[in-house]
């Protein structure tokens, strides 16, 4: 009698997990089906009609923006969208620069030897790297957008980069835990902050991840906050602080899309 | 039709015949990539020891940015594995990495059964015993072990019994 009660409780409980698992597939699938992973160019004014017209603060800082910044490309919210954009924006910054793409590729195969070295399982980590490195190499002696697009817009390349850029960060935030183990709260350890928040598909990023990603790379962004404090002009932030980028994202409360500088 | 998930479903399946991991084997079906049998060995010295426990990965085209669905086919009286055979393991949702391989997925649960953990219970009454009463527990564990070696013939109905009628 006992035992019926509590199997039965299981199941329901189990039930109520595949219930919220699937609720939560059909939202992804109906995001999936009207964004594309990475848009087309459009025009940052265009973000405008995304607001209502008594959204001032929003619609001033969109025009205020335009006087230097006039084409964007949204990202689809999966939760991974500051590393596609941003791998998108760095492929696209250094395709058909030999040099660059060779120092990106080495970057990433010592990436690896961290990886290993921080015990994780080189079978899997270099078929992410492969991945990577081989999309690299299909842009390295040419500027083709068109191919760019394609491979970002693919879910299996896309995705393999993604992963590949989350577990740079991993690296790097382990590698520094002393410095970086001060910014986060509600972890014990680096590595358990990082497979909870950081290599997991779909975790949305925070200042820490871009922190890590730009100084691993040794790649300066600048991130353009726009939001309803209430200033007249959307706030911008460089990665490292004293840089001066040419990759720019526009944030906005819970999303990132590159935007790009004219 | 290649996509990253099949390609690394073939490498995941290629190491874990160069590299097998001790006590635990896992193969496609043979018509389906995205669909493994596994079993798992009960590790020495725990009251799991000399059980068969079989098991089925279902992979999806998102793999290895998602995790597989993974069930015990087998019976199981274990704290963290649920009524209908379904696994309560963090490495399985919230904490899952493309970096695992179904070597590490099936290696994993073979410590699941070595250290339960009875703080987030699939199966109360499994938690309790094990907390309470381990001898009751490993008495209860150990007729699961002696289904184990007689479950060849009535795994068709099991996984037909684990699909939701749609």
């Amino acid at each position: 009698m006992n035992e019926q009660t509590t199997q039965e409780f299981d199941f329901k409980d189990e039930m109520i997990d595949e219930k919220i698992t699937a609720q939560q597939e059909a939202i992804e699938n109906e995001i999936a089906r009207e964004q594309k992973l990475i848009s087309d160019l459009i025009k940052l004014d265009s973000l405008l009609d995304e607001y209502s017209l008594e959204d001032t603060i929003y619609r001033s800082k969109i025009i205020e923006l335009s006087a230097n910044f006039s084409l964007v490309r949204k990202t689809r919210g999966d939760g991974n969208c500051f590393f596609r954009a941003f791998g998108f924006r760095y492929f696209e910054a250094i395709m058909g620069k030999p040099d660059e793409v060779k120092r990106l590729k080495d970057l990433a195969n010592k990436i690896c030897t961290d990886l290993n070295q921080l015990g994780y399982n080189s079978f899997t980590v270099d078929d992410f790297k492969d991945v990577f490195v081989e999309e690299l190499e299909r842009l390295a002696d040419k500027s083709d957008v068109k191919l760019l697009e394609e491979i970002f817009n693919n879910p299996g390349s896309s995705d393999y980069i993604v992963v590949f850029l989350r577990l740079i960060v991993s690296a790097y935030l382990q590698k520094n835990a002393d410095f970086f183990l001060a910014f986060i709260e509600t972890y014990q350890s680096m590595k358990e902050f990082c497979s909870h928040e950081v290599e997991p598909m779909y975790k949305e990023s925070d200042h820490i991840h871009i922190i890590a990603l730009t100084n691993a790379l040794n790649v300066s962004v600048g991130i353009i906050y726009l939001d309803r404090t209430d200033q007249t002009e959307a706030t911008p932030h460089n990665f490292p602080e004293d840089s001066n980028p040419n990759i720019f994202i526009l944030y906005r409360p819970g999303h990132y899309d590159i935007i790009y500088k004219n | 039709m290649t996509t990253t998930a099949r390609r690394r479903l073939m490498r995941d399946f290629k190491r874990l015949q160069d590299d097998p991991p001790v006590g635990v084997s896992g193969a496609p079906t043979d018509n389906n990539i995205m669909l493994w049998n596994a079993v798992i060995f009960g590790p020495h010295d725990t009251p799991f020891e000399d059980g068969t426990f079989k098991l089925t990965l279902v992979f999806t085209e998102e793999y290895p940015n998602k995790p597989p669905t993974v069930r015990f086919v087998s019976k199981m009286f274990h704290p963290n594995v649920y009524a209908d055979g379904g696994i309560c393991l963090d490495i399985l949702q919230n904490r899952w990495s493309p970096t695992y391989d179904v070597s590490a997925i099936l290696t994993s649960i073979q410590s699941l059964l070595h250290d339960p953990n009875p703080n987030s219970p699939a199966n109360n009454e499994a938690a309790q015993l094990f907390r309470e009463n381990k001898r009751e527990y490993e008495k209860r564990v150990q007729q699961i072990v002696q289904e184990s070696w007689l479950d060849d013939s009535d795994d068709e109905s099991e996984q037909n019994k684990n699909e939701e009628p749609k």
